[in-house]
């Protein structure tokens, strides 16, 4: 997005923001951010890493105003975050939501949406559209006490969406959620992506969110340790693999030898094998087709 | 996107009033407000159940003595069921947010903090005003029922009576159970013991803006609730000193409010000017404390 100065737009960007609490009772001060200069381009997804502690929450309270920094700065499409108007096109999942237990799925879209100033045909709409979008359409009047913890997880994310913001925040969107509920919630965050949304999530569970992040950042104990785009981040530069499929083992050692003669070095030859995950996600999908449609 | 800077949030009766009945919605749904409510309701219909007596030469002073005791019993009862319903439907609001992340999603969303806790407060004072008047009518109920049975039976003594010096005797014993039953005060007795419940709701959601533990906030809510009825015997007792006097006057007198023995006394009427007085000192005092809670709240980390 450019501004009408012909400069790039940045969803969110902070100057050296730092954090520090105070434990209180003359225990000192906790430094839980410290001097983060963070550039969320529109568009982009990013993602926030680093172990428990390490100000990835802070970073996201900072941003949207519940704490205040102790010094340095964040602005939302440039403006300040001290501003009630910065959160205008922001959705925000905070970790572990557990919402309005006595509400219904719908009942909650429908409150998250009058605070958003929506009303009448238009936020009914948007209320049905969303369940569908987030897979609860048949759970939509049951109450949210009888909710799962990836269904809680995916009205959090209808709730972040419902008056269509720009920006979202998610703070650890896939924690605590089973291998599907956690792919679900993936598939929607690149569909999101897809329809020009800015993200911002944060997790501590890096194979996760490695296939859905453009670039990220890795926070430890409050400072960005490294930062860059996943792609270049993890590819090796000197390795090369082959995949080959229906190789006759009498032909193996000539493409060795070829190697060989090229210059190169055979590090590993290996039958690939697929990740726990993707086997656990085919076994219930082929269970699912044997058992017909279930909740 | 220049237009965005043009974008302005304003303050929003809307969303407060959104917020409010949210708040009444979640605080309904719980089952331990159905289980107070319908416990009260109970035990102040049951007042109209206490045994009989029969109309005669001592039936009036009987009658109304009865009437005295069901006025008593069940303002009474209003008093604790609706003390107990403010005081915890209001101390769990805020550290609940707080517990199910929802003050986290609402913040981050265009919401004013002052608005989120006037939403807040506003819920709660409708749950009192609900439970309040259902208990009220409940009362009403129960004092016409047997009201209207006592003015049954002094009715038919007028009727039976010997002589025109008697019926006149007994019609008068009639206007007096009557007044007794169709008593106006018994409406300002109720309409100060909700402003009461308003302020002390307030008040419990002040101790809850800078405490997160939902016990201490009903522990605070309690003491203050008594000492606010010992506050003005104190008064009386330590007015020479001006000290004592200024710190006094920071408890809210909540002795003003309590009207019920002025009713069932029944001696004088309590003038409408006393409950303009009482209403605007409950007003200037809520509106202190709403203030003082917001600027605990705007200035706190969540």
């Amino acid at each position: 997005m450019v501004s009408t100065f012909g400069f790039e737009m940045d969803a969110i960007q902070t100057e050296n923001l730092t954090k520090k609490y105070n434990l209180g009772w003359g225990r000192g001060r906790l430094l839980a951010l410290d001097g983060l200069n963070l550039q969320v381009r529109e568009g982009e997804v990013y993602g926030l890493l680093g172990p428990n502690g390490s100000g990835k929450s802070t970073t996201l309270k900072l941003i949207l105003n519940i704490v205040w920094p102790t010094s340095g700065g964040a602005w939302i499409f440039d403006v300040p975050c001290d501003k009630v108007v910065s959160r205008l096109h922001v959705g925000f999942l905070p970790e572990n939501p557990y919402f309005y237990r006595y509400l219904t799925g719908a009942e909650t879209l429908n409150f998250y949406g009058r605070l958003c100033g929506m009303s009448g045909t238009p936020l009914r709409k948007r209320i049905d559209e969303l369940l569908e979008m987030v897979g609860l359409a048949r759970a939509r009047d049951r109450r949210l006490s009888g909710y799962s913890k990836g269904m809680l997880q995916r009205i959090g994310l209808a709730q972040a969406l419902i008056h269509d913001p720009r920006l979202l925040l998610l703070d650890e969107p896939t924690a605590g959620v089973d291998p599907i509920g956690s792919k679900e919630i993936r598939d929607l965050i690149l569909r999101l992506k897809a329809m020009g949304k800015t993200v911002l999530l944060s997790s501590h569970l890096l194979a996760q969110v490695q296939d859905v992040c453009d670039r990220i950042g890795v926070l430890n104990l409050g400072k960005l340790i490294l930062e860059g785009e996943v792609s270049q981040l993890v590819r090796d530069q000197r390795r090369l693999s082959f995949t080959v499929q229906d190789l006759p083992e009498s032909a193996r050692a000539a493409v060795e030898s070829a190697v060989a003669t090229a210059g190169g070095k055979v590090v590993s030859v290996e039958h690939p094998q697929t990740t726990l995950e993707t086997l656990f996600l085919q076994a219930l999908r082929k269970d699912e087709r044997g058992a017909g449609d279930h909740d | 996107m220049t237009e965005m800077r043009k974008e302005w949030v304003g303050f929003s009766p809307r969303r407060i009033w959104t917020i409010a009945l949210n708040t009444l919605t979640e605080s309904v749904r719980q089952k331990v407000y159905l289980i107070l409510i319908l416990f009260a309701l109970v035990l102040i219909a049951s007042a109209s159940f206490f045994s009989q007596f029969g109309f005669g030469e001592t039936g009036e002073q009987e009658a109304l003595e009865q009437l005295k005791f069901i006025k008593d019993f069940c303002l009474g009862a209003i008093s604790v069921f609706g003390m107990l319903i403010a005081i915890v439907g209001t101390a769990q609001l805020i550290p609940n947010e707080l517990e199910s992340r929802t003050i986290y999603t609402i913040l981050a969303k265009p919401v004013r903090r002052f608005e989120f806790l006037l939403g807040k407060y506003l819920g709660s004072a409708l749950l009192v005003l609900v439970s309040l008047t259902m208990m009220s009518v409940m009362f009403g109920a129960a004092l016409k029922f047997k009201g209207d049975n006592y003015l049954r039976m002094a009715h038919e003594s007028v009727r039976q009576a010997q002589d025109a010096g008697s019926a006149e005797d007994l019609v008068r014993q009639a206007k007096r159970i009557h007044a007794a039953v169709y008593d106006a005060d018994l409406v300002k007795a109720l309409v100060l013991a909700y402003m009461k419940l308003a302020l002390l709701a307030a008040i419990t959601l002040l101790v809850s803006t800078f405490s997160t533990s939902m016990v201490f906030n009903v522990a605070m809510a309690l003491m203050i609730f008594f000492a606010g009825h010992l506050v003005g015997a104190a008064k009386e007792k330590w007015a020479e000193s001006a000290l004592a006097r200024f710190l006094l006057a920071l408890i809210p007198d909540l002795g003003v409010f309590n009207l019920a023995d002025d009713v069932i006394l029944g001696s004088t009427s309590v003038p409408w000017a006393y409950v303009g007085k009482v209403a605007a000192y409950g007003g200037v005092y809520l509106i202190a404390v709403l203030a003082a809670a917001h600027f605990i709240f705007a200035e706190r980390e969540m």
